[in-house]
This record gives C-alpha cells, sequence and structure tokens, in this order.
C-alpha cells in the first residue's frame, strides 16, 4: 500500500502536448477514480502511472519513491485492462500465476494464493478453463484475480467495466467497491462514466484535455461544481444550462435568458448586466402550477421516476420527478426552482461565481 | 442442397485440374514403384517386382546417405531460416528510417527462380572467378573451393538456402506478430516478466500457429530442394550434397530407372508426412485438445 503523488506531469508526442501538468495527490487506501470524456488524457495518465508510457515532464512517485525511471515490473502496482488482457494460450490458473511465477514465488505459495483469489473472485470452478471459455464478467474477473495476487501497493482499473452489458456492470462495481473495501489497497480508477465514478470513489479527478478541471470527493463536486464543464459532466441526467444576463428588477437582481425568460436567482455577487450561464440540475426542479411557466415537449417515463422536456421561447430545460406525471406535449407546466439549487457561472470564463 | 450442389460445381474446374495432374500421377507414381522398368535396358518393359524395391532401397548405402545429408541441411537451414526470421520480423516491427526500403528490396530473393539462385551463387563461389572465394581468401586467408571441399560445399547450400527463403519467414512472422493485440504484451511487462520470459511465455506461444506453418513449408520445400543444387555442386563433391531430390534426379534421368526412382519418391514423401505430423502433434495438438 502506498500514495501517489502526480506532480505537474507534461505528455508530449512529439511537437505535440496532450498534458499540460497535471497535479494530483492521492492518499494511502484511497480510491482515486480518473474521469473525463475520451481523449482527456485520463487513460495516458494511468499509463504513465503504470510505466507503459514515457513521462515527458514532472515526476510521478509511488510511496514517496519517485518511478519515473523505473520500469512497470519494478513499480509494485497493478493494473486491469478494458480488454482485460488475459493471455489467451493459459488457463485461468496460469493466468492467475503468471505475475507469481515471474516473480518466483515458491509453487506452494502460489498455489494457496490463486486458490485463495479465485475463491474471493467465485472462479474456483473456472480454474481450468481458458478465456475464451469465458463470460466476459468472468474474464473481468479473472483479470482482476491476476491483479490481486500479486498483493501491489496500487491497483490501476483502465475503464475495466466498459466492455460488460449494463446489468453486469452495475454487479461488478459493487464487487471491485467490495474488493476496496476488503483490501484497503490504493486503487486508481479511470472511467469516461460518471455514474461509475460517483458511486465508486472516494475522490473524483475530472479531466479535460489534458488538464485537471476539479478534484473533490463525489458529492463535493455534485454540489460545487468548480465550472460549466464539471457541472455539466457530473450528474445524470446532467445539469440545465441557460444563458443570459443579470439584470436589476424591482430593484432586485434577476436572471433573464437570452429568450427572455426570467428564472430565480440566489443571492450573487455577480454584477449587473454580467453575462452569466445558469445551472440548475433536473432533479432539483419541482413540477406545479407555480413557478416558471414552460411548454411541455416531451414526457420520458421510466417507472420510477419521469423526465419532462420543457420549453419557454428558446430555453429547454429538463426537469427529473419523482411522481407520474401524465402531462401531454405542448400543454403548459410550471416549473418550481428553489433558488439555493441554483448554480451560477460566469459566460466567459465558465468559472463559478 | 442447393448451396451444397453449387459449392461443388464451382470447385469442379480445380478438382478436375487436381485431379488429373496430382491425383493420377501420384497414383501412377505408386503403381510404377512395384515394377522394374528402365526404358533403355536389355527388357525395357514394365516388369511387375513386387516390394523389391523397397527391400532394396533399405540396404541402399547411397539412398541413407541422401537421407541424412537432406536431414543436417533442413535441419541448419530451417533452423537458422526461423531463428533469422523471427529477429529481422521483429526488426520490421519497428520504425527506422528506410524501412520501407528494405522491406521491399529483402523479399527480393523470394521472386528468383531456385535455377537462377544456383547458377548466381555458382558464378559466385567458383574459385579463381567468384567473389566469395575470393575476397575469403584475400581478407582471412581462407581458400575455398566447393568442387573439392564436402564442408564448403555443405554450408554454401545452407547459406543460399538461407539467403533464398528467409524472407519467406519474415513475411509470415510479421504478419503474425502484427496481428496480436498489445495488451497482453503491457500486461506482462507490469506483471513482472523481462523480455526474455514474455518471449518465452507470451510471444512464442502466441505466434506458434504461424511458427508451425512456416516451418511445414520450409521443410516440405527444403526436402524436395534439387534445383539449386543440382546447378551449384551437382551433388558433389562425392555425395556430400546429394540431398533425396538430387539422388531421385540422378536415378531416373542419366539412369533412366523409374521404377526405383519412383520407389523413393513414395519413401520421401512418406518420410515428409511422418515428419510433419510429427511436429503437428508435438507442437500444436496439445495445445488444441486442451483448448478444444
Amino acid at each position: 500500500m502506498a500514495n501517489v503523488k502526480i506532480d505537474n506531469v507534461i505528455k508530449r508526442y512529439g511537437s505535440l502536448q496532450v498534458m499540460h501538468g497535471v497535479n494530483v495527490d492521492i492518499e494511502d487506501g484511497e480510491f482515486v477514480v480518473l474521469v473525463g470524456p475520451s481523449g482527456c488524457g485520463k487513460s495516458t495518465l494511468l499509463r504513465m502511472l503504470a510505466g507503459l508510457e514515457e513521462i515527458s515532464e514532472g515526476t510521478v512517485s509511488i510511496g514517496d519513491k519517485v518511478v519515473n525511471d523505473i520500469l512497470p515490473k519494478e513499480r509494485d502496482i497493478a493494473m486491469v485492462f478494458q480488454s482485460y488482457a488475459l493471455y489467451p494460450h493459459k488457463t485461468v490458473y496460469d493466468n492467475i500465476a503468471f505475475p507469481l511465477k515471474m516473480a518466483k514465488r515458491p509453487a506452494a505459495e502460489i498455489e494457496q494464493k490463486v486458490t485463495n483469489a479465485a475463491e474471493i473472485l467465485d472462479l474456483t470452478k473456472y480454474l481450468k478453463r481458458y478465456p475464451k471459455e469465458l463470460s466476459g464478467g468472468q474474464r473481468q474477473r479473472v483479470a482482476m484475480g491476476r491483479a490481486i495476487v500479486r498483493d501491489p501497493q496500487v491497483f490501476l482499473f483502465d475503464e475495466p467495466l466498459s466492455n460488460l452489458d449494463a446489468k453486469l456492470r452495475v454487479t461488478m462495481r459493487v464487487e471491485i467497491k467490495e474488493l476496496h473495501q476488503r483490501l484497503g489497497t490504493t486503487i486508481v480508477y479511470v472511467t469516461h462514466d460518471q455514474i461509475e465514478a460517483m458511486t465508486m470513489a472516494d475522490k473524483i479527478v475530472v479531466m479535460r484535455d489534458g488538464r485537471v478541471e476539479q478534484i473533490g470527493s463525489p458529492l463535493d463536486l455534485y454540489d460545487n461544481p468548480g465550472n460549466v464543464f464539471v457541472a455539466g459532466f457530473i450528474g445524470s441526467p446532467s445539469m440545465n444550462f441557460v444563458h443570459g444576463k443579470i439584470e436589476v428588477k424591482d430593484g432586485k437582481k434577476a436572471f433573464v435568458s437570452d429568450g427572455g425568460l426570467t428564472l430565480p436567482l440566489p443571492e450573487t455577487t455577480a454584477a449587473e448586466g454580467q453575462s452569466v450561464t445558469y445551472g440548475i440540475r433536473p432533479e432539483h426542479i419541482q413540477i406545479g402550477d407555480t413557478g416558471v411557466k414552460m411548454q411541455v415537449v416531451v414526457v420520458e417515463p421510466t417507472g420510477s421516476e419521469t423526465q419532462i422536456f420543457a420549453k419557454a421561447g428558446n430555453d429547454l430545460i429538463d426537469a427529473l420527478v419523482k411522481d407520474r406525471v401524465m402531462a401531454k406535449p405542448r400543454s403548459e407546466i410550471g416549473f418550481i426552482i428553489d433558488p439555493k439549487d441554483v448554480h451560477l457561472f460566469d459566460r466567459k470564463t465558465e468559472k463559478r461565481i | 442442397m442447393q448451396s451444397n450442389r453449387l459449392g461443388w460445381i464451382l470447385l469442379a474446374p480445380t478438382l478436375t485440374i487436381l485431379f488429373f495432374f496430382g491425383v493420377l500421377p501420384f497414383i501412377y507414381v505408386v503403381y510404377v514403384s512395384f515394377h522394374s522398368w528402365n526404358p533403355f535396358a536389355a527388357n525395357p518393359e514394365m516388369i511387375f517386382n513386387g516390394a523389391d524395391n523397397f527391400r532394396r532401397i533399405v540396404f541402399d548405402e547411397e539412398f541413407l546417405n541422401s537421407v541424412g545429408v537432406t536431414v543436417m541441411f533442413v535441419f541448419f537451414a530451417v533452423l537458422s531460416e526461423l531463428i533469422l526470421g523471427y529477429i529481422l520480423a521483429q526488426a520490421f516491427m519497428k520504425d527506422f528510417p528506410g524501412k520501407s526500403f528494405f522491406r521491399t528490396i529483402h523479399t527480393l530473393p523470394l521472386i528468383m527462380a531456385p535455377i537462377i539462385v544456383g547458377s548466381v551463387w555458382k558464378l559466385m563461389t567458383t574459385p579463381s572467378i567468384g567473389i566469395i572465394p575470393h575476397y575469403l581468401d584475400e581478407w582471412f586467408g581462407i581458400s575455398m573451393n566447393i568442387g573439392t571441399s564436402a564442408f564448403a560445399a555443405f554450408t554454401t547450400i545452407v547459406i543460399m538456402d538461407i539467403w533464398h527463403w528467409t524472407p519467406l519467414v519474415t513475411l509470415t512472422l510479421i504478419a503474425a506478430l502484427v496481428s496480436l493485440p498489445p495488451d497482453p504484451f503491457e500486461q506482462a511487462q507490469i506483471d513482472g516478466a523481462n523480455k526474455r520470459q514474455i518471449f518465452w511465455h507470451i510471444t512464442l506461444p502466441m505466434i506458434a500457429p504461424a511458427v508451425v506453418a512456416t516451418v511445414f513449408i520450409r521443410l516440405m520445400d527444403a526436402l524436395r530442394t534439387v534445383d539449386e543444387v543440382w546447378m551449384l555442386t551437382g551433388g558433389g563433391p562425392g555425395s556430400s550434397t546429394r540431398f533425396v531430390g538430387v539422388h531421385i534426379f540422378k536415378e531416373v534421368f542419366p539412369k533412366t530407372n523409374y521404377g526405383y526412382g519412383s520407389t523413393i519418391s513414395v519413401i520421401v514423401l512418406y518420410l515428409t508426412i511422418v515428419a510433419c505430423w510429427l511436429l503437428y502433434v508435438t507442437m500444436l495438438a496439445p495445445r488444441n485438445s486442451k483448448e478444444g
């Protein structure tokens, strides 16, 4: 077990710079999720941690030791790939035993550790099978087994659940989280799925275009997104954004959208006339006869909740409510917004106000 | 049914050609192998003599010697081609300036007819006019004469075969290496394997089918090498490079011993099949049965 420190890391491919000074501190035993859209550099960062990608500038330390020039095999890490990267010509047993065999551990220890890992992951029945004879979820577990037998300082996961179907993904999510609670090993986990990030992480690192946008606990990012990108990325369905200006009406500041829609505003330091982006999460909107008058566009019932897309002028806003709503398209509906749930961002800098 | 019949119709031309030019001659050779037949002997008739030819072959020292020489040749040539071919394939997997140029010219030997390769190498190795003996003598003081030295002749043929056929091995191994997924190799690095361990535990097992297929092709080709050797040494000096192919050729054409020549051909075919079967069983079959 160890802490990990990523200090001002820069990555260049030739003259093309793809990572622009990333700093992340990971505590010992922490479950950290790197999240962001594809191409944001999260996988590259993980591969630099693993030693599969060279670090152009800056340092990466594992357990207070700078590992920039240390080979992957000497970093004492284990990695689970999106493709699982199982050895197709080896049985499940030999796949899991491989790192131990490479480390020349005694046969009895290998046997005991592999059996133990197989029990934890419910793979005992499949030890003699080959990867091609396993289902996606089982392959995933073999890859995890191969990681845990090493008892590494850090686990690295590169989108390990992306190739699984939705149902299995939820199950494996719980299993990985459970595994972390049981082993207590530091985990760095890459995903593009913000739900995975929210449900599993102790700490989330949101990345975009080779930069860290924000670091924080899942709820912290949800409640206080630092900019428009994080606000839109974290939370599902994603936050509504309306562009507009701060105006003063009857001696009080109010938000008026470019389309002329007036929305409730909390106490704010935003100046009159300032161009802002107004953010409100769908689940924070109540519906009723009062509130902002909107026209229903589409209603999507899912049983447990109902998502309503409605517009006023050109502004499209969706709301997510627990009730079953039988609103007809083009009928009128009231969106009730509590000012305390509103997020305001500067339109130019996209930073939180 | 419909698609089945269509399949046969589409295959018919190939099967017809194969039957007339492959199966029939083969059956004829087997038929001839049970006869004594020399059209220029006192009795030019084809005379059935049962298994006499096969009995004779077991005690034919010239033939047994040629099998020994061939096996040695195949062993050295194919093994070197495999090792060298793998090294070249790995080199071509990396990027270096002029890579596509080298990749193109390194395959040129493949398109040359064996008879031309034989004559060119003959030119290069003929004492007093060949470039190889000349520089061997000038630089190292070694006198090389493939007309008198069995060792020189044999070694030259092995090197010539390596020169001619390594590109084929390189090409098939490049194809195999390119098709490998990168993840298991990165995983193996993380799992603590060094380069040697990655080669033996990951690379080799994963390209094994391609390696075996290549060895099959090379083995079968090398076992029936005739033209290059015929051009270069004619099987000599003595019988030092008298491979089975050359032996059959000498038996059939100058001596017009058709019956006995056919027998040797049948036996060589049998030995080739056995060799390939053994190779297949030892290298691939255990894995297939376990995986299957």
